[in-house]
């Protein structure tokens, strides 16, 4: 099963809640609550889900960035919860991640040249001064950026080849899985549309592997294959990208993609407007955490949280009384 | 044209004082806002389109910035001429606002209440204090926000983004504004919510028979509220023309181009994989603006023309149809 790079099993992180005299734990926040997918090498999968859903975490607990309460991360067939720190540093080389943010994941003191190359000094992987040149050059032409980059900083450039330097730095290690945390959400549309290209080539070429996390559905239906969707700390369905837009059986996955305005002002789409806000992680509903906003709700919803159906072998959902049935 | 003329902007021009020297964001910008109808201003960041809607309302900072040139007529009263108390007494009473971020445009140490209950007390001096509850209560009904009584007397912090967003719109509308203008109001909201916004602004303008003014960048929006719509690039208008045109017959290219960078949900899986239409390179800089037309050094369809004539002027195309281009698109059909 050399083709699955990634297995996460019942993957749960909480964040407890202290309070009173004691520091004691009062309460806790389940960010996410018994997760498991699986990504095969070469492929994208996609995240969506509204803010405080548990989608950043997901990302994060995977690379370890925050260590998970439990469950499971198989990376190449291996579990690496159980790694120690040494172990962790080595298979951090396969797996990077690019974040939301490149105005803030930017160091404003170091040049581009010292971004991209500090995590090659930090795995020892050039010999000499000359060829950690040329690694970068070859960094810089990946992402097209031009050479004098090199000697530039952050301040200098804007948003859309700020984040081609992020990416650069997860590629210089030369990862087989990057997870890749709203790479483009705060970037200008036309901008938004070169990365979107640029990290569709370089999965090409380098085969590359990621988990795309982004709340805007119409970038993740792009790029990903698959698409996962999350609400309060649970994925609720996962399906290919292509099924889920039209043929969605969660209710909740209906609404999210109904909601997107279309661009296009002679075509009204019947909208799934749902009411209120997503409630709070800490004290979520009883039963399924999405009853009270949803219009299909019944008694046992209420009671009972539904286990995870098949559709077919790429299509999962959690839903009691799901749409088309 | 039978319908009711609000706000006539012309011939805009907005300047900055910075440590580079002055810079030109808004350069000559026309547009108008009718009764009841939504115009849309859409753009890329640094395009000069909220501060062309803020120097609306008059509150571009000043010093560094300064209104350089032009005419914003409000009901034939140019609001630029008028002494700041008259001034005072349209802003948010005939003339209001909704900002982009709700979590720092309320104020965290006053309730939503005390914040609604403001706008009464400047704009209606008459009513008394009870009057003025009540009707902020009834404010936060009208935007849909459940129990009113209760929440009144909360503070921004125990809202959610939503709900605070709800309390921008009922502030902004608490004394019935002729215009409404709002400054990428669901920028920072999920989709659901943002879907829930959209609809409420709708039904509140079908109701109330304000014009609004909607800022934004995601064209998505635009063509689900909007009636006309006017695309920015470098601090001016290049295309102008009612919804319909812009999203079906666009003739500036960029504003082509916008359309098709955009992924869309109709595309078909085999055409799916194929790269995403890319407008090539980045805006240039307001300090640095290329000679001729702005856009040149990014056109698909620049000619020598382009670089070495002037500026292009907005021209005609159609009635209600302006674009600022030497050699617009062919219309498709």
């Amino acid at each position: 099963m050399s083709d699955i790079i990634l297995e996460v099993k019942n993957l749960t992180k909480r964040f407890p809640i202290k309070g009173g005299l004691l520091g004691r734990e009062v309460a806790a926040v389940k960010a996410v609550n018994d997760v498991s997918f699986k990504i095969k090498r070469g492929e994208t999968l996609g995240l969506v889900g509204e803010s405080g859903c548990g989608k950043t975490t997901l990302g994060r607990s995977i690379l370890r960035l925050i260590e998970p309460t439990s469950g499971e991360i198989l990376f190449n067939g291996e579990d690496i919860v159980k790694y120690n720190a040494t172990k962790m540093r080595e298979l951090r080389r396969k797996m990077q991640i690019i974040f939301q943010d490149p105005y803030a994941s930017l160091n404003p003191r170091m040049t581009i040249g010292g971004i991209i190359s500090e995590p090659l000094e930090i795995h020892n992987l050039f010999n000499s001064k000359e060829e950690k040149r040329k690694r970068l050059y070859e960094l810089l032409d990946q992402v097209q950026l031009p050479k004098d980059a090199i000697n530039k900083y952050p301040h200098e450039f804007s948003g859309g080849q700020r984040q081609r330097v992020c990416i650069a730095r997860a590629l210089a290690v030369e990862p087989e899985f990057i997870v890749c945390d709203e790479p483009v959400s705060a970037l200008d549309v036309s901008v938004q549309a070169q990365v979107v290209n640029l990290l569709m080539d370089l999965q090409k070429d380098l085969n590359l592997t990621y988990l795309f996390i982004a709340h805007d559905l119409k970038v993740v239906e792009y790029i990903s294959k698959r698409v996962a969707v999350m609400y309060l700390g649970n994925m609720i369905e996962v399906a290919d990208a292509s099924e889920l837009y039209g043929h969605a059986r969660h209710p909740y996955t209906n609404a999210l993609f109904s909601a997107i305005p279309q661009p296009n002002p002679s075509k009204h789409m019947d909208r799934v407007i749902l009411e209120g806000d997503i409630p709070s992680p800490m004290n979520p509903p009883t039963g399924c955490h999405f009853h009270p906003r949803c219009h299909y709700a019944s008694d046992i919803c209420k009671q009972d949280y539904p286990i995870s159906t098949d559709q077919s072998d790429t299509h999962q959902f959690k839903c009691h009384n799901p749409i088309g049935n | 044209m039978s319908e009711e003329k609000l706000l006539e902007v012309r011939d805009l021009k907005l300047e900055f004082n910075t440590d580079r020297g002055i810079v030109t964001a808004v350069n000559g910008v026309d547009f108008d806002v009718y009764k009841g109808k939504t115009l849309g201003i859409v753009g890329e960041s640094g395009s000069g389109k909220s501060v062309s809607a803020l120097s609306v309302m008059r509150l571009i900072p000043n010093p560094p910035g300064r209104v350089a040139d032009g005419v914003i007529k409000y009901r034939g009263t140019n609001l630029l001429d008028i002494p700041y108390d008259e001034m005072r007494s349209i802003r948010g009473n005939k003339i209001a606002m909704i900002f982009q971020e709700p979590m720092t445009s309320l104020n965290p140490v006053f309730t939503v209440g005390n914040q609604i209950e403001e706008a009464f007390a400047l704009h209606q001096s008459h009513l008394s204090k009870k009057e003025i509850k009540n009707k902020a209560i009834e404010m936060l009904r009208l935007v849909g926000i459940p129990a009113p009584e209760k929440r009144v007397k909360e503070y921004p912090h125990q809202l959610s983004g939503g709900m605070r967003q709800r309390v921008m719109i009922a502030m902004a509308l608490s004394c019935e504004p002729d215009i409404l203008i709002a400054d990428e109001p669901t920028t920072a909201l999920d989709v659901t919510i943002q879907a829930q916004i959209l609809e409420l602004m709708n039904k509140l303008q079908q109701e109330l028979g304000m014009g609004i003014i909607m800022i934004t960048h995601d064209l998505g929006v635009v063509a689900e509220t909007c009636d006309e719509v006017a695309v920015m690039y470098c601090g001016q208008i290049v295309e102008n023309a009612d919804v319909n045109t812009i999203f079906h017959n666009p003739s500036h290219p960029y504003t082509k181009g916008l359309l098709e960078s955009i992924p869309s949900f109709d595309a078909t899986s085999s055409a799916k994989k194929e790269k995403l239409p890319t407008i090539e390179g980045m805006v240039p800089s307001l300090f640095n603006l290329p000679h001729g037309c702005n856009f040149a050094d990014r056109c698909p369809y620049v000619t020598d023309e382009c670089r070495t004539k002037s500026d292009p002027l907005l021209k005609q195309l159609n009635p209600n149809h302006l674009v600022r281009c030497w050699n617009p698109v062919q219309p498709a059909n």
